[in-house]
């Protein structure tokens, strides 16, 4: 066949094996069917540990927002920087995350499930074969990973995936490769916003290119800690936030009022983690991020001036404000606050001051404009014009009110040369899911089926073939 | 009763004429699926138009349920594309083993189809041997084929490039397709650990930790090098066909240090500041509108130059020099000019006039604007001329004859030099003549015709007559003006005079004041002789106190027959003063 020689329209399309697609992040870990247009399975990627009865007790899914049992804990397997550290816990929430909505729970088995208690000298022995069954044994797997996930770790994927989930099949795709593929570009500039990252990399003909892979941590953390920074320094009185679990009932009160609500307490030997809260705020604070949060759309920075000569900060300071109410019942409005939360991800020093914050100040290099620049610096300057012609936004922090706005605006000022379209899917859940939409779309491919790894392939070639494989 | 009979015969319509028209049909409208019948009836009757969507699911059309329905189920398959033999499954239609009891209608349509299905059947037990429909797209772009210890070492040595790097470069660029972005970007050659026996470099390379870097001009050019040998030592280049020649051309040609300016200038032009973006972007502009006022510019004078460009006829026209050539070309012309069906040269009535009659007026027609003199009797009369002016109006182009002098005035031809719009006498232009800017001199020239005792109004106002008239004209202007000068001068002398008869007076009181009257009268008289005369008489400068006034007159009458016109004149200058 001539490579010169498109297909037929009829020719191009799916060819579907009923792959698994398992897209982890670092706050939410998505799963589904290839094929599919969202995943089925949207669990946190926090799981809960908790000591009952003198056992260790775990927690998976969205079951951890709910019960405060005592001691509860929160942990997180992937590390700050998007990489596992937390191999065993990873694969277990991993695995809840497709056996809990996919492939369904394997019986166990029948001799153990007490319907076939029989005597045991009448055991026949040619069933034990069976009893060990893998919850993938009959489904490819698609796993995605970040653009600078070490050899170590993905090694380390495919061995699980492999030996512990016994899947036929799998592939390790990067997920900056899948979110271009889900906007229909095989060459990108893919800018993910995440809970605890973000990252620039740039995809050229459906692989990346290394040496152009920018990550920096001012992801959607990084804003809740710049919001709790702010909620502390607030000029009534410093906002506390109080989960939903801590109220057991409010009442309405003006803005800017002390809140009137009965909260509920635990004895301490009955309270959860510290960690336990610090996740349900976090939810409280996403809600802010989603309500209030603004990113000021630019043209220039928020310290600057405007085109017309008024600064920036007085134009914004002039837009109306958006209330917002606390889970006790307290309320306000928020003004111009609400752009200053975010400006840091455009400019470092605009970063509200913060000692108690786990996150350091933010450098000029992490910030979005310089990771871009410095991103492009890595890769041929012959496709630099084209990678800024096809920018993908995604990840759910990028839905920032006015978020892509401002970077278009930026790389606009940065780049005036070349034509700089973003494409930043509208729809929500394009957005959030935008790499996992491209494993769905990749692994539903009839031309892909030939890429995976099989279980005969790595059984002869051992855990390194993803490297040679997985490009 | 009356009955309708009876009606019709009272206003004497027809018996039983037309049927009467039929009753209005009441139109019951079919009530729409969709719409309560309690709802319906409220429309009332004419229920404006609604589109009733109706959003049920339509199902299959009717025809597709007589078919069997063809169940799918989940096959196994191999693909073609890889070694390993992995088993995937996917869902596949299901192939019957029975043909199934399908209508005779579709029977015939499907026969062939079920047929080849039925071939199929019998391997349906082992579709695995089916060809994989993805299997084909597994294609690898063209490497060059792995050259040998020995042509290595013959051919491909280089002192930058190990044999180690290069095999490496060579395995990168097959397993990446030859996506030279990403090879570039993947390109990390470890160079190999000295404590390994070691070649060439083992020392110089434990010596030198820091990562060799290649750039993709490096790499390219390396690679060519090595394709485009390895090209040769297959076939020879005298021995490739066209394509590889070329390949082996453009690869030998590769220029690293060219491809490395060119990125630099298109990194320099990719980090333009703004301000530099939008120069550039005025100056494109300003180009632009340049570019298109030329072009504008060019295609005005393209068009003045159509315009000024007439075509040039090369035809001979000697045939059409006599009055019978040219009653021919008439009678084609006409010819031409029936069969063509358009607006008749002859005008509505259609009749063929006397090619004499004819062709004169066309050619004054085409021909007013170079001989408006040559008027229709003279083209008439002289056959020649005519024939001369309707040829060069039948075909501008034409060598004008030359006539001797003797000739134009034989056939009054003229020249003009300009020609006034319309149509004039000749002798108005005489008339003219007599007319003078001034009221006075209007009379004075009426009174000097008047005494050579030629009309105001010429007689026979013939051409040489009037040239002569003219010249007459002008010179009776010549001598007023003469005049005018004349008694200019006799004035400033008469006053020099008396200043000097003053000044003598004082010197002799006895000197007789005289009669000064008489003697400006006489002085006068002489003056006008002179300019009359104009023969400028030395004498009647030197003493006109002494020259009395009717002798003088009598002399002008000696010389010339003017005296009354010139009396007349030096009394009007004279009562003139007076009015002064």
């Amino acid at each position: 066949m001539n490579p010169s020689n498109p297909p037929q329209t009829a020719e191009y399309g799916g060819d579907e094996v009923s792959a698994i697609v398992l897209d982890p992040g670092y706050s939410t870990t998505r799963a589904g069917f290839a094929g599919e247009d969202a995943p089925k399975s949207l669990i946190p990627s926090y799981y809960g540990k908790y000591n009952a009865d003198g056992q260790e007790k775990l927690v998976f899914g969205d079951d951890v927002f709910v019960t405060p049992r005592p001691g509860l804990s929160i942990h997180n397997p992937i590390g700050k920087d998007g990489i596992v550290e937390d191999w065993d816990m990873a694969e277990k929430v991993w695995e809840y995350s497709f056996t809990s909505r996919l492939t369904g729970a394997k019986p166990g088995n029948p001799f153990h499930n007490g319907l076939n208690d029989i005597p045991s000298e009448e055991l026949p022995t040619e069933m034990e074969v069976e009893s060990e069954e893998k919850p993938l044994a009959d489904s490819p797997l698609l796993m995605t990973e970040p653009g600078w996930n070490p050899a170590k770790a993905r090694e380390k994927t495919i061995e699980i995936a492999m030996e512990k989930w016994g899947t036929p099949a799998f592939y390790l795709a990067r997920n900056g490769v899948l979110a271009a593929f889900a906007s229909g570009k095989a060459s990108a500039l893919v800018i993910d916003i995440g809970a605890s990252n973000i990252s620039i990399t740039p995809v050229h003909d459906g692989m990346i290119l290394k040496r152009g892979v920018q990550h920096s941590p001012l992801g959607g953390d990084y804003i809740s800690s710049q919001i709790r920074a702010l909620f502390k320094k607030n000029s009534p009185q410093p906002i506390t936030i109080t989960p939903h679990y801590l109220i057991s009932s409010k009442t309405a009160v003006e803005a800017g009022q002390e809140p009137q609500a009965k909260y509920k307490t635990f004895p301490a030997d009955k309270a959860p983690d510290a960690s336990y809260r610090a996740l349900l705020e976090e939810r409280t604070l996403s809600e802010f991020k989603e309500c209030v949060v603004q990113v000021w759309p630019g043209p220039n920075k928020l310290s600057a001036a405007g085109p017309n000569g008024v600064p920036n900060e007085e134009s914004a300071r002039s837009s109306p404000g958006r209330p917002f109410e606390f889970p006790d019942g307290y309320n306000q409005m928020f003004g111009v606050d609400r752009f200053r939360v975010v400006e840091s991800l455009f400019d470092a020093k605009a970063a509200i001051p913060d000692p108690e914050s786990i996150f350091p100040a933010p450098t000029p290099a992490q910030t979005l404009p310089e990771l871009i620049k410095a991103s492009l610096g890595g890769v041929d300057v012959d496709i630099r014009p084209h990678l800024l012609g096809n920018v993908v936004v995604t990840g759910a922090s990028s839905l920032l009110y006015g978020f892509t706005d401002r970077l278009s605006q930026e790389l606009m000022a940065q780049f005036p040369g070349p034509r700089v379209r973003v494409s930043a899917p509208g729809n929500t859940a394009e957005r959030r899911f935008g790499s996992w939409i491209g494993g769905s779309i990749l692994a539903s491919l009839g031309t892909f089926h030939q890429m995976w790894i099989s279980k005969k392939e790595y059984d002869e070639h051992g855990a390194n073939i993803v490297e040679k494989r997985c490009k | 009763m009356a009955a309708a009979a009876d009606v019709r015969d009272m206003l004497d319509l027809p018996a039983e004429g037309q049927p009467r028209p039929h009753k209005k049909q009441k139109v019951v409208e079919k009530r729409p699926e969709g719409i309560t019948r309690e709802l319906y009836a409220l429309l009332g009757e004419r229920a404006p138009p609604i589109a009733i969507n109706e959003n049920k699911y339509k199902g299959r059309p009717k025809w597709m349920n007589k078919l069997r329905v063809r169940p799918w189920r989940m096959s196994p398959f191999t693909n073609g594309a890889r070694s390993d033999g992995l088993v995937l499954n996917h869902w596949q239609r299901k192939h019957e083993s029975t043909r199934p009891p399908a209508p005779e209608g579709t029977e015939m349509d499907v026969d062939e189809k079920k047929e080849k299905e039925e071939g199929k059947e019998d391997e349906a037990p082992k579709p695995l041997e089916q060809e994989y429909n993805f299997a084909k797209y597994n294609i690898k772009a063209r490497v060059p084929r792995s050259y040998s210890d020995e042509e290595y070492t013959r051919h491909l040595q280089n002192n930058d490039w190990t044999r180690e790097e290069t095999d490496y470069l060579m395995d990168l660029t097959h397993e990446y397709d030859l996506r030279w972005v990403i090879i570039a970007d993947r390109y990390d050659y470890q160079p190999r650990v000295p404590g390994t026996e070691a070649e060439t470099e083992g020392d110089s390379n434990a010596l030198v930790p820091a990562k060799h870097y290649r750039t993709m001009e490096q790499m390219k050019s390396r690679y060519y090098f090595v394709a485009a040998t390895m090209l040769a030592i297959e076939h020879p280049p005298s021995e490739m066909s066209e394509g590889e020649f070329d390949l082996h051309e453009k690869m030998l040609k590769f220029d690293p240090d060219r491809e490395r300016d060119r990125k630099e200038l298109a990194a320099l032009q990719l980090n333009r500041t703004a301000d530099e973006v939008r120069e550039e972007a005025m100056l494109l502009e300003e180009l632009k509108r340049i570019t298109s006022n030329e072009q504008n510019f060019v295609t005005e004078r393209r068009e003045l130059y159509s315009r000024l460009e007439v075509p040039i006829s090369v035809g001979n026209t000697t045939i059409y020099q006599s009055s019978q050539g040219l009653s021919q070309l008439l009678q084609t012309l006409l010819q031409a000019d029936k069969s063509k069906k358009r607006r008749s040269i002859l005008g509505p009535e259609g009749a063929v006039a006397s090619p004499a009659g004819q062709t004169p007026t066309q050619a004054s027609q085409v021909t007013r604007g170079d001989t408006p003199g040559t008027n229709a009797a003279a083209a008439n009369k002289k056959g020649g001329a005519a024939a001369a002016a309707v040829a060069s109006a039948r075909e501008i182009q034409q060598p004008i004859r030359t006539l001797t002098p003797a000739e134009e005035s034989r056939y009054g031809v003229q020249h003009h030099e300009r020609v006034s719009a319309g149509v004039q006498f000749r002798s108005d232009r005489a008339q003219k003549l007599t007319q003078a800017k001034s009221n006075v001199q209007t009379l004075k020239l009426a009174g000097a015709l008047a005494e050579l005792e030629i009309p105001v109004r010429l007689f026979m106002p013939t051409e040489r007559v009037c040239k002569e008239f003219e010249r007459l004209i002008q010179s009776v202007n010549l001598l007023l003006d003469a005049r005018k000068v004349a008694e200019k001068v006799e004035s400033e002398i008469r006053v020099l005079e008396a200043s000097k008869a003053e000044r003598e007076k004082k010197s002799a009181p006895t000197d007789a004041s005289g009669n000064p009257e008489v003697k400006t009268e006489a002085e006068e008289g002489t003056g006008v002789l002179e300019s009359t005369a104009a023969d400028a008489d030395a004498d009647a400068k030197e003493n006109p106190a002494d020259g009395d006034g009717e002798e003088a007159a009598k002399e002008g009458e000696g010389n010339h027959k003017r005296s009354a016109s010139v009396l007349s004149g030096a009394s009007d200058k004279s009562s003139k003063r007076q009015r002064r």
